[in-house]
Order: C-alpha cells, then sequence, then structure tokens
C-alpha cells in the first residue's frame, strides 16, 4: 500500500503549496487513528488542509464553526418529538461523518467542547441515555486560534490530551506565497480525487503495526518521556497515552518515509508535534525548551 | 572499495608464487625459457619494491611479443602440453607486470590456482604436494588481501584456515566421490630425463649413472624374494645394425592381448611406475599382469596399452623365462649379425666355440676369458668410436659398463651361433626393509644378454657378473669398488650424501613417505576404491555409498550456511554496538567529535560530511547499524567481518 502514500502527498501538495512536512505529520496522525489539532492564525490554510486531506483518503467531511454560543446538540443531534406516531425521532447531527472539522474549537464554550471530546474519545455518542456509534473511520480535524486571541476558551490539559498532535502550518514561502497571489501552480480543493477508500485506509494502518519497533528506539522513547517527568519546567508531564502515541506516531511516520522500521530519528521528528500540547507549550519560548529537552536525552545505541 | 590499500606486498606476495612455481619446474623447461620467466618476476619483485610502478603498456606488448617467440623457440610446438603450460605460465607473469586494479590482482590470482595445479602434470610426489599446499595457501591469502585491509599475517592464518577446512572434504571426495574417467584427454608431457633407449649403443648408457631419480617402486607381497639378483626387464633388443642394438619390429609392442599365464608364477609383486612418457614397463623374468592398462608381450616383457604419463601402480606375476623351442624363424632373427665389421672379434668368437665341445661350455669360456683377459668395470669408459667398435673394446680399452660387456657378449654369442638378445633394464635396487620394497633408481640401469640354449631354454648372461660380481648384489650405489667414481658422477642429491648418517636416515624416512603417499593417494585408483569401500560398507550395501555422498555433501553445504548466517554471539542485542562505539573512540582519536545527542545515524552521517573521501564507508557501516539494530536483523558473522572492514579501512584513510 506504501505507493500511494507517496501520491496522497503529491496531490495534497498541489493545494497546499510548500507545506509537505505538515502534510505528512497529518497523514501521520490520521494514519495512527488520532484526531488532528491545527492551531494557526486565520487565512493560513487549516480549513483547505483538513479539507483537502478528507477528499484525498475518500472520506465523508463535515464541518462546524464553533462560536461561542454553540450548544453540544448541534454537534451531536438531538431528539425530536414526531406528532404523527407520537415518539421521538433522533436526527442525527453534523458528528455523525468520517472526517469532522470542528474549526475554530476554542471558540465554543467548555460545555459544547467536552461533548465533542467524548465522542473523540468513545467513538460514540449518548443523546437521552441512548448511545448512538459514530461511522468509523472516525477523525476529528480542530483548528484553533492562538490563546491570545479574543473570545477564546482554552482548552483543558485533560482534553488536550486526546489529540494525537498538534500542528501549526506556519507562513507560506515566498514563492509559494507568489503562486497563491498570482493563483498558478495551484489546484482548486474541489479538482482533488480521491486515491484510497476507509477499507485501504485500515489496510495502511495495519500496515504500520507491522513496522518494526526495536529496543534502542523503544529505551529512547523511554528517555525521551521520563525527561519531561524529571524536568521542573513542564506543568503537566508526558502521560502514558503521549508515549503511546509518541510510539504510534513515529511508526506511521518511518511508515510514510517509505521504511519498515523505527529509527531515532523518526521519534525526533514527530516528538514535538505529539508533546508540545501535552505540556502546554504554547509560544516559542516554551518550544525552544522542548528542543534543548531532546538535545540532553542522549540516544540509546 | 575498488583501491587497493597495500599494493606492494600483493605484488611481492604474487611474484614469489611465480618464482616458487618456476623453481618447482625448473627441470621440466628449457634453462633460456626458465631464465627469461625469472627475469621477468625479478623484475616484478624489483619494481613493487622500488617504486611501486608497472611499466608500461607498449614496453610490455613489446617483450611479451619477444618471450612469445623465445618461448615457441625453445620449448617447441611438438609437446602441446608443455607448450600449454608454458604459455599459461607466461601469460600469468605478465598479467602480474600490468596489473594495477583490483580486478586485475583477481585474475591474476585466479591464473595462479591455474598454473600451481599444472604442477602436477609433471610431478605428483609428497614434497611438491607440501610445496604447492603451501602456495595454495598464499595465494589464498592474497585474495584475502585484495579484498580487505587484514594485514598479511592474519590473511595467511586465515587462508591456512581455510585450507584446513578445506582438507577433509577433499579426502572425503578422494574416498567416496566415484572416479569417472576423463572426458578428454590430455597428451601426455614428456619427461626430458628417461631412463633407457630403445635403441642401445653401448656407449652411451654410463650417463644414467648420474642420475638419482626415481624410476618405479617394487613391493613385494611375501617377504624378500629369494637372494639372487633382481633383473627387472624392460626392452629386449634383438637387432644389430651398426654397432646399435635395437627393438625389432618383432619385439615392439604389437602382442596379443590376453596371454596366458604360465605355468605358476614365481612371485607376485606390485609395481609403481614414476609418471614418464616412455610405453615400457618393469617387471622380473617372464611377466604378466591383469592390470587393464598393461600389456604383456611374447617375450614376457609389460608395455602400456596407451600412454600414460600419471603415476600408476599394476601387479605382477612372474615365472620362469620361455623355455618354448625357438621357431625358424625366431633363431634366424636371433643369430642376424648384420654387418662385416668387428672381424677380430668374429675370429675370436669362432675360436672359443672351437675349442669348446657345446653351447653351455662356450658360455663359462666366454666367461672365463673376460675374467683372464682383465677385463674391468668402469662409469668412465674412454669413448670408443669408429666402425669397429667392439674390436676396440675386446682387444684395446678392455674397460667399459654393463652395456659394453652385454653388446660385445651378444655380439660374440650370435657369431658362435647361439641366438642371443640384449636386454635392458634395472638390476636390484634399494631394499627398504621395514615396508618390503625395492626402490629402482636411473642409476640401477643395466644391460645383460639372454641367451637361448637347447633343452634348457632362454637364461641369462651377464658378464658384469664376472667383472664386477657386487654389482649384481645390490644397487649401484651400494659397489664399494666403484662407490667414490659414482658418487663424482652423481648430480649433488640427497643420494651423494649417504655417507652421513643423519642424511640417510632422513632420506630413507622421505622415501618412505613418498612410497606411501604414492601408493595411498596418488595410486589410490578405482580397484583401490572399490576395495575400500565394500570394507566399509559391506558387499550387499554398497548401493548406500551415493546416497551416503550425496547425504555428506548436503551436510557439508548445511554447516556452511549455518556458519555464515549464524549470530556471532547469544548476546545479540550487543551486536554491532562495540563495533560503532570503537569507530566513534576511532573517530574521537582524530579529533571529530560529534555533538553528544546526536543518534548514531546522525553522528554517522557528520562523520562522513567531515570526511567526504570516507563518505560510503560511513554510509555502509550505517546502513549495517540500522539492519541490526533497527530492523533487528541477525549479526552475523558475515556482517561483522564487513564491519570490521570498513572500520578498518576508516581507520586507515588518512
Amino acid at each position: 500500500m506504501h505507493s500511494v502514500v507517496n501520491k496522497i502527498i503529491t496531490d495534497i501538495s498541489r493545494v497546499i503549496l510548500d507545506k509537505e512536512h505538515e502534510i505528512k505529520l497529518s497523514l501521520t496522525c490520521i494514519f495512527s487513528k488520532g484526531h488532528l489539532l491545527i492551531e494557526d492564525l486565520p487565512g493560513m490554510g487549516k480549513t483547505t488542509l483538513s479539507h483537502t486531506l478528507s477528499l484525498v483518503l475518500g472520506l465523508n467531511y463535515k464541518r462546524v464553526q464553533f462560536t461561542s454560543d454553540l450548544l453540544p446538540s448541534d454537534i451531536l443531534g438531538t431528539n425530536i418529538f414526531n406528532a404523527k406516531d407520537h415518539t421521538f425521532t433522533f436526527h442525527k447531527g453534523p458528528v455523525f461523518t468520517q472526517v469532522l472539522l470542528a474549526d475554530e474549537i476554542n471558540r465554543a464554550g467548555p460545555k459544547t467542547q467536552s461533548a465533542l471530546l467524548e465522542a473523540m474519545e468513545e467513538k460514540q455518542v449518548t443523546v437521552d441515555g441512548h448511545k448512538y456509534s459514530l461511522p468509523t473511520p472516525f477523525f476529528v480535524i480542530a483548528t484553533q486560534n492562538p490563546l491570545n486571541q479574543s473570545g477564546t476558551f482554552a482548552l483543558p490539559e485533560s482534553q488536550l490530551d486526546r489529540f494525537f498532535m498538534r500542528i501549526s502550518l506556519g507562513y507560506p514561502s515566498k514563492e509559494a506565497e507568489k503562486k497563491l497571489i498570482m493563483g498558478t501552480g495551484k489546484t482548486d480543493v474541489s479538482d482533488i480525487s480521491c486515491q484510497i477508500n476507509a477499507d485501504d485506509l485500515s489496510l495502511i494502518q495495519q500496515e504500520i503495526e507491522q513496522v518494526i519497533l526495536s529496543v534502542p528506539v523503544i529505551n529512547y522513547i523511554l528517555d525521551l518521556v521520563n525527561a519531561t517527568r524529571k524536568e521542573t519546567i513542564f506543568a503537566t508531564p508526558l502521560s502514558p497515552r503521549a508515549s503511546i502515541a509518541l510510539t504510534k506516531a513515529a511508526k506511521a511516520w518511518a511508515y510514510i518515509e517509505g521504511r519498515n522500521y523505527v529509527t531515532p530519528n523518526d521519534v525526533q521528528i514527530v516528538f514535538p508535534y505529539v508533546s508540545e500540547h501535552r505540556l502546554g507549550l504554547h509560544n516559542k519560548a516554551d518550544k525552544i525548551q522542548l528542543t534543548n529537552l531532546i538535545s540532553t536525552v542522549a540516544v540509546p545505541v | 572499495m575498488s583501491e587497493l590499500n597495500n599494493h606492494s606486498l600483493i605484488n611481492i606476495t604474487l611474484s614469489s608464487i611465480n618464482m616458487c612455481l618456476i623453481l618447482l619446474l625448473l627441470s621440466f623447461f628449457s634453462p633460456l625459457f626458465i631464465i627469461i620467466l625469472a627475469l621477468l618476476g625479478a623484475w616484478n619483485i624489483y619494481l613493487s619494491i622500488v617504486n611501486n610502478a608497472k611499466p608500461k603498456t607498449r614496453k610490455l606488448n613489446i617483450l611479451a611479443a619477444i618471450s612469445l617467440v623465445v618461448m615457441f623457440y625453445s620449448v617447441g610446438f611438438k609437446d602441446t602440453v608443455n607448450l600449454f603450460v608454458a604459455m599459461l605460465i607466461m601469460g600469468t607473469i605478465f598479467k602480474l607486470l600490468q596489473a594495477h586494479t583490483k580486478k586485475n590482482y583477481q585474475t591474476v590470482t585466479t591464473l595462479n590456482f591455474f598454473c600451481l595445479s599444472a604442477i602436477y602434470l609433471f610431478d605428483q610426489g609428497i614434497i611438491t604436494t607440501v610445496i604447492v599446499s603451501l602456495l595454495f595457501v598464499l595465494n589464498f591469502a592474497v585474495l584475502a588481501l585484495i579484498d580487505s585491509t587484514h594485514k598479511f599475517k592474519k590473511a595467511f592464518l586465515g587462508s591456512i584456515k581455510m585450507v584446513l577446512f578445506g582438507l577433509p572434504i577433499a579426502i572425503f571426495l578422494l574416498l567416496f566421490l566415484p572416479k569417472l574417467p576423463a572426458f578428454w584427454q590430455l597428451p601426455s608431457p614428456k619427461v626430458a630425463k628417461t631412463g633407457l633407449n630403445e635403441q642401445i649403443n653401448p656407449f652411451d648408457i654410463a650417463k644414467l649413472s648420474n642420475s638419482d631419480e626415481l624410476v618405479f617402486r617394487a613391493k613385494f607381497n611375501k617377504p624378500k624374494p629369494s637372494t639372487h639378483p633382481l633383473y627387472w626387464r624392460a626392452l629386449i633388443h634383438d637387432q644389430f645394425v651398426n654397432n646399435t642394438w635395437q627393438t625389432s619390429k618383432y619385439s615392439r609392442p604389437y602382442q596379443v592381448n590376453n596371454i596366458k599365464k604360465r605355468l605358476t608364477a614365481e612371485s607376485d609383486y606390485s609395481i609403481i611406475v614414476e609418471p614418464n612418457a616412455n610405453m615400457w614397463l618393469y617387471g622380473l623374468n617372464y611377466s604378466s599382469s591383469e592390470h587393464k592398462n598393461v600389456k604383456s608381450t611374447f617375450e614376457g616383457t609389460l608395455i602400456k596399452r596407451k600412454p600414460q604419463s600419471a603415476k600408476f601402480q599394476y601387479s605382477v606375476s612372474s615365472a620362469a623365462l620361455n623355455t618354448d623351442t625357438l621357431s625358424k624363424e625366431q633363431v634366424k632373427r636371433y643369430l642376424s649379425i648384420s654387418n662385416t665389421y668387428n672381424s677380430q672379434t668374429q675370429a675370436l668368437a669362432h675360436k672359443l666355440r672351437n675349442s669348446v665341445g657345446s653351447d653351455a661350455e662356450f658360455v663359462s669360456a666366454l666367461q672365463l676369458y673376460f675374467k683372464d683377459q682383465l677385463f674391468s668395470y668402469t662409469l668412465t669408459p674412454p669413448p670408443l668410436t669408429g666402425e669397429n667398435t667392439i674390436d676396440q673394446f675386446m682387444f684395446d680399452s678392455k674397460r667399459g659398463f654393463c652395456g659394453h660387456y652385454a653388446s660385445a657378449a651378444a655380439f660374440m654369442f650370435r657369431t658362435a651361433g647361439i641366438p642371443a638378445r640384449v636386454v635392458s633394464g634395472y638390476l636390484g635396487g634399494e631394499y627398504n626393509s621395514s615396508d618390503n620394497y625395492y626402490s629402482i633408481r636411473q642409476y640401477d640401469a643395466h644391460a645383460w644378454v639372454e641367451i637361448y640354449l637347447t633343452g634348457t631354454g632362454w637364461q641369462i648372461f651377464d658378464a658384469t657378473s664376472t667383472v664386477a660380481p657386487m654389482r649384481l648384489n645390490g644397487s649401484l650405489s651400494q659397489l664399494q669398488q666403484i662407490s667414490d667414481e659414482f658418487k663424482s658422477n652423481l648430480d649433488f642429491g640427497l643420494v651423494s650424501l649417504s655417507d652421513f648418517a643423519v642424511i640417510n636416515y632422513i632420506r630413507i624416512k622421505l622415501e618412505n613417505l613418498d612410497y606411501k603417499w604414492s601408493s595411498w593417494v596418488v595410486g589410490f585408483d578405482k580397484q583401490k576404491q572399490r576395495d575400500f569401500l565394500k570394507r566399509l560398507f559391506g558387499e550387499k550395501n554398497i548401493w548406500l555409498v551415493p546416497l551416503f555422498c550425496v547425504g555428506v555433501l548436503c551436510v557439508i553445504i548445511g554447516i556452511y550456511f549455518v556458519y555464515l548466517n549464524f549470530p556471532v554471539k547469544k548476546e545479540k542485542a550487543i551486536g554491532i554496538v562495540k563495533e560503532y562505539e570503537t569507530l566513534v573512540k576511532i573517530m574521537a582519536k582524530k579529533n571529530i567529535i560529534s555533538p553528544e545527542h546526536y543518534s548514531p545515524q546522525q553522528k554517522l552521517s557528520y562523520f562522513a560530511q567531515q570526511r567526504p573521501g570516507n563518505k560510503p564507508y560511513f554510509e555502509q557501516f550505517n546502513d549495517l547499524f540500522v539492519q541490526i539494530r533497527y530492523q533487528q536483523q541477525a549479526y552475523t558473522k558475515q556482517r561483522k567481518n564487513q564491519a570490521i572492514n570498513l572500520i578498518n579501512l576508516i581507520k586507515n584513510s588518512k
């Protein structure tokens, strides 16, 4: 299945110019069955990325714009009284989809946020005591504005932990931006055709599970995670869930790179994206601390 | 890795191998050719010691052309095998002179393997085998040196190990593999030193005494035969033309295939013949053999059925000489003297015959005549020329060796009307009591007369027995009377030093070893193999042999496969880490220290950046490291060797 991965990446790159690294990271997240948090300023292409991803992967896609007055039922769905046969019928909300884009998730209130987060964790929703399963696969791609913007509710750490990765797209390069302005060399989202379907995706996920994880790499992951626990600079050190996420991400990254084994380099590459949001790092200064951490941990041979 | 790391060492070793090769072939090629080869070899050694340079191609081509002409001139076209071997060796030496890449050197080593094997066309003795094995080891060592950075000692020990590993397989193949007939046959190389000649000119045979080359060995099944002298017959000369005794067409090998075994055999023994290109073989008295490549003649001598130059063994049964009555043609043949010279001798023969009553009495009279006239035995007779050489010998010089006496006596018998023929062969031999065998050497060559007396049949007349009776009782080397003369005539060899007890002891031990080698290894033929297998498996289970062979071969291949792929140690988790750490230390010594937190791969690529010249080595090491540490593949011997090689390459580079 690996051959199709490169095709996916080139396809997305035609829409999101000059962001191959971020595209690979977002694929890593989806291949690892994790939810993705994209944090960036408005207008950086977050929505486009998530839309393109779902199109290429052949998944159906719904988008919810989060606002401060958004209620849980607006996302999950609600029971409506049917006057004809005197029963309540459940009207599914936008969460019943394969890819849900939760745009500007930190604009919604905590109540709505946690309703979504339950769906993310359990892959099911409960309305009036009745459980409804969500379709598989189910991914949430949430976008978030930087916290210092007005009118935002910060996601609590416990909930941030449920996002597999946090990435940010950043500004495009000068060349890429020029192309954007001129409107040349860029494909429109609507022109993207799907490369795989949900079955292929699960095949890829199975293949990723076969990627060899050797003892030195496991030791390295443990060393890194333990380093965050020893340092006092991090308010919330990495949890075991983070360790597992790190491992999965490294495997998926290795797979995308075309290898069937993980190296410490893979771990180093994915480590910031898996751990930053869990450690509560937001600004640049915090991120430098993480880079320093990596450089203090010796790589076991 | 196409660069060679120890150019001059490889060069010197290869040219030393060539020099040894030349030494081994010294006696089989003309001196001119040997000198050319030696000069080329020496030149190569000189070049590799002085400046490691190679001569220009054009110069080499011209030299090669000249040498080729010289080779054709000195080796000649007659003997194709010699020619091919000469071409192979010369080609190898020239290739070495021209070699500069890894591939060239590999070609040279391959050629060397052929050259070394070609020596067996000429000599299959145990000493040669030991030397050739040593050269094989050296050649393997060179092969190892070409491909790695080992020191010479390590490569040498490694190849000894390899050759020793090969030894059991070789023994197995020798013992068990069926001996197939050759698909094609080489024409036999002609050996320069021959013993006897089909034409006896009696003034010629003394040359033989200065060669102590082994001709054949005779092994008796029963204890040492009776004490009377052993006359090993080889050739019968029944025609006297121009003072020369020749083998007539009647005595040439046209004889019947299955001659009936005569009466009861007097003795049974087997003979191991050293390689030679002659057709004739050796036997006592009237001999017959059942070996499939041995024919018997009417006269009881043995000849090869087809030319065979290799050492081989045949068993012989001997009976007394023929007593059948001669036919008229035979009488005529054995009496003919086709020239009218030597009238004095003829007159003497008639006079002697007339003075006695019977043929038998003439025999003793002739013996008495030699004794009374004070004939003496010498290895250095005065040269006799002219048409009446027998007269000159009988009346003037009266000194000579077996050839003279045989020639003159046979002439006189024929003149006196007694059928006679000259027989050449070997007399006596050196007896080895521990293994009950005789070694017969070229200096044992002898000629005598066989005469036919009505009633008693053929019998031996040896005039030498009258002149030098001691000559009959042992080898020429043991004959005290002429011992000094004999030794001064001999080439410098171990035999000539036989006065020193220690050397004599060593010589006899070596002989014994060589005897065992030739009878058990070189002479291990189809028949011996069949007997061996029958004894091992039993008569009924002989069908098991192929199964056994295939089984053992499979096991050998299996063991080799496991050996190559077996993880080096139990604690394979440590795997390549040790080598990696060594590499980091080596780099630290070279003042290249990578940041501490780098992953092994990052460190390796950092090293590669710092040392762009060694980039491929670091990349290969990185691949190995990834395979073993991250892909969890086994750390096999092969991989370990590769890792060590890479480290050495990096370590030794500047």
